[in-house]
């Protein structure tokens, strides 16, 4: 036996390895990314033959693990839940067809949101998508979970989804684990065009099937403990119950447990849909009142029939958006009890004296920003530099933050950077207006879903110039390798792709590399691009701006270091600290003098190009 | 046993999460169940990061607001922010001169509330032994000093030279030493 203080994501990785998970596939985003370099590491500490890839995207990384599963193998994708809508395509039509091995789905929430761009309940989706899911209140929870849902998969050949909110994925336990073995199944693809090419007929008779089994998968949830159950005292009847499932479940178990009310019965659903209409009835015959308590939307609370008897969202007993932390559960749950004639938990304020208190302090807000000496930066300054006036689109990644320089107007999924980009392009020259458009996009968000918009525009005589942001990392999501370098997630090599042979292919006709430190010469080769983005026999401008992340690749990124100093000439105009905006820059409180603080700064020396006063020097 | 609440907190790339590492790895050595909360992605670019840590048998991983029984701060101003976490009776350590710190709006509402509150300016120590990156060894040092809570000085320190790779075992020591020191002479 051994144990870790293992991140939620760790347990769910052993999961996967515990149920002998052959195949697994990801694209990373917060709060998935680690699943798959846990794998990899509990893979190799037991020397298994696990196939594990960073999918170009979401969607090729269900379709890799689908194609396994009917193989017979038993296979896994996880994504962050906006994933899901990439793989969306597939994830509709795979509970119809089914599955042969195990096929389980991780699609990870964020309540918040902390780190994406929508609160979308990975529950919904399955709900639409009729797959089967399970949503786990603990790490330990989660790594139970991904057991029984090979099992599930495998028993009904039906994929399942198993969604963990960030506070799993981002919680740490101690777990222990033991001696993990190979799972030996061989591929062994059966031929069978009627159901895994299926014409619409058949997909209807597959669809009529699929509900048959849901039928029974809801009878099983019925009696799943301990993921479904409720602790009703036989022929008791309560004023008040509360429903929940998944992250809330723990902090009001813990919320009952420390307030010693034993007297408001729990149903908790870790597994709620196909819904378990049995085991729910029950608790809600014998409930006057029940509060769902359910991260992010209203799954339970729609698929409880009696609405009279429901306190929830649709009540507005619970917010409609934001995440459940323990201090609004414990206020909304106050609410109800007061509101159902029944004493509270506590005359706790849920700590809003405090929090008014330090509103108060106009504490520094502390926006997320790009790191010092970020290529980015340098990047974004040029552009903005070169063409003031351009729309700039942008995308999904760490230079999201370019919005802080201005250089950042739009921002809607992974690839739109491109595709609004020609948007913008049609919507301006409709009216006769050659509107300049300056589209960023990092290298990794190009592969996932830049090329199809770009090839699009090309063909569609579009006109922007596009920036590629190369700095050879998925950074943001926490530095997976990246496709241009050719590395894959065990740190074995794969094939590297270069990203102008791809542009090249996309039929675009003029393209530049550069180095974004030196920003002259970026500012100029913007300004060209333009240039032939106007020009009549011109098209789009793609210059690829390459430079390793400072933080994934510490010694290649500031090859030389320089260190500056801000002279006398320095007039506090602020440019570099509040438009540059390098973190390591700062005005002193005191003396009110622009200082550099040496425990930040990355000695890139991009900052000597761009002070207006030229105050900053080299020392 | 009680959980024991922990809320450590500080800015993006000051090391919170290898701070929540010495912290649990002590707590796990001494045989204690645990669970904690980190923050990562976008928040990790410079913004307010927060780390909770639970000891004991809880099973959500979330400190709520008015329970936690320590907050360590390696920032002044994200100390303010996260004093809400702190439960009447807490203990609140700060990365902070102890001449200015707490601000007087707050001193008020700390005595309310019976919150003890120290200040050491572990950011100025640490750069002062030539390792401006272990702010976070200097604040868990500067804690152990007062002796609160279920990990004693001598568990943590013995679990910073376990993890510290070899050419920093020595300056770390130093540092947890130095800090453990200072914090001594204020109890
Ligand atoms: S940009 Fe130059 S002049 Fe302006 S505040 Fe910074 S150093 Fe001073
Ligand atoms: S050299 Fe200048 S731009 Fe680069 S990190 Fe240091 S202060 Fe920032």
């Amino acid at each position: 036996m051994k144990q870790e203080f293992l991140l939620g994501n760790g347990a769910i990785a052993l999961g996967l390895l515990e149920a002998g998970c052959q195949i697994m596939t990801s694209y990373p985003g917060t709060p998935s990314s680690e699943i798959l370099p846990e794998v990899v590491r509990f893979s190799k500490a037991a020397n298994l033959n696990t196939s594990i890839e960073w999918s170009i995207n979401e969607k090729v990384a269900f379709d890799n693990a689908f194609a396994a599963a009917i193989s017979g193998k038993r296979a896994a994708c996880c994504m962050k839940m906006v994933g899901l809508n990439v793989a969306a395509d597939s994830f509709m039509s795979a509970a119809y067809i089914g599955n042969i091995g195990g096929l389980v789905i991780i699609s990870c929430d964020d309540p918040g949101p902390h780190s994406s761009q929508t609160e979308q309940d990975s529950r919904l989706m399955a709900r639409i998508g009729k797959v089967p899911v399970l949503d786990p209140s603990s790490p330990e929870e989660a790594r139970e979970m991904i057991k029984f849902a090979f099992d599930l998969s495998e028993e009904f050949q039906v994929p399942v989804m198993v969604r963990p909110a960030i506070r799993i994925c981002h919680a740490r336990q101690n777990i222990e684990y033991d001696v993990l073995e190979n799972n030996l199944t061989k591929a062994d693809f059966k031929r069978e065009p009627t159901r895994w090419a299926s014409t619409p007929k058949f997909r209807f008779l597959q669809h009529k099937a699929l509900n048959e089994k849901h039928v029974k998968i809801s009878e099983k949830f019925n009696t799943l403990t301990p993921f479904n159950m409720h602790n009703l005292e036989k022929k008791k009847s309560y004023p008040f119950g509360v429903v929940t499932g998944g992250v809330p479940s723990s902090v009001i178990q813990d919320m009952f447990e420390e307030y010693g009310r034993k007297d408001i019965p729990v149903l908790k659903l870790g597994a709620p849909y196909p819904f378990p209409e049995k085991l729910s009835s029950e608790f809600m015959d014998a409930c006057d009142k029940v509060l769902v308590i359910e991260e992010t939307d209203t799954l339970i609370e729609y698929l409880l029939r009696d609405k009279h008897k429901t306190l929830g969202r649709l009540s507005g007993h619970v917010p409609m958006e934001g995440e459940l932390v323990p201090e609004k559960i414990e206020g909304i749950m106050n609410k109800a009890l007061l509101d159902c004639g029944l004493p509270a938990l506590s005359d706790f304020d849920c700590g809003l004296e405090a929090f008014n208190l330090v509103g108060g302090l106009e504490l520094p807000i502390r926006k997320p920003t790009l790191c010092s000496g970020c290529p980015h930066r340098a990047s974004f300054y040029s552009i903005r530099k070169a063409l003031p006036k351009a729309i700039f689109p942008s995308d999904i990644g760490c230079y999201t933050l370019g919005s802080n320089l201005g250089v950042v107007d739009t921002v809607l999924d992974m690839g739109a950077g491109i595709t609004m980009a020609s948007g913008f392009w049609n919507a301006y020259i409709q009216d006769g207006v050659k509107k300049p458009i300056v589209a960023t996009m990092g290298d990794s968000t190009f592969f996932h879903s830049g090329t199809t918009g770009l090839i699009n525009a090309v063909y569609n005589n579009s006109r922007f110039i596009l920036v590629i942001l190369d700095n050879h990392i998925t950074a943001m999501t926490g530095m997976q390798p990246a496709i241009t370098q050719g590395d894959r997630v065990d740190g074995s090599k794969g094939n590297a792709i270069a990203l102008e042979t791809i542009v090249k292919g996309c039929g675009v006709n003029y393209i530049k590399v550069l180095d974004p430190f030196d920003t002259k010469n970026m500012i100029q080769t913007v300004k060209d691009a333009a240039q032939y983005v106007n020009d009549p026999d011109g098209g789009i401008a793609v210059i690829i701006s390459r430079h390793p992340c400072v933080i994934g690749f510490k010694d290649e990124a500031i090859p030389e270091k320089i260190k500056v100093t801000i002279t006398d000439k320095c007039d506090e105009c602020g440019f570099c600290h509040t438009r540059f905006e390098c973190p390591a820059m700062y005005q002193d409180k005191e003396n009110q003098k622009t200082e550099i603080n040496k425990v930040l700064c990355a000695e890139c020396g991009v900052c000597l190009q761009i002070c207006p006063r030229d105050a900053i020097e080299r020392v | 046993m009680k959980t024991i609440n922990y809320v450590l907190t500080g800015l993006g790339g000051q090391g919170i999460l290898f701070m929540t590492k010495v912290l649990a790895t002590t707590a796990l050595n001494k045989g204690y169940n645990i669970l904690g909360a980190e923050t990562h992605g976008m928040a990790q670019r410079g913004g307010s990061v927060v780390s909770h840590l639970r000891i004991g048998d809880a099973r959500s991983s979330l400190i709520r607001a008015g329970a936690a029984d320590f907050l360590l701060s390696m920032d002044e101003s994200e100390a303010y922010r996260y004093l809400p976490y702190l439960k009447k009776g807490g203990k609140l350590f700060a990365n902070a001169s102890s001449q200015t710190f707490p601000d007087e709006r707050i001193a008020l509402y700390l005595k309310k509330n019976e919150i003890e509150s120290r200040a050491m300016e572990a950011a100025k120590k640490a750069m002062e032994l030539g390792s401006p990156r272990s702010t976070n060894l200097a604040m868990v040092a500067f804690y152990a000093a007062f002796g609160y809570g279920p990990l004693t000085a001598d568990d943590l320190r013995a679990t910073v030279d376990d993890m510290s790779p070899g050419p920093f075992k020595e300056k770390n020591l130093r540092i947890f030493d130095v800090c453990y020191e200072t914090g001594r002479q204020m109890v």
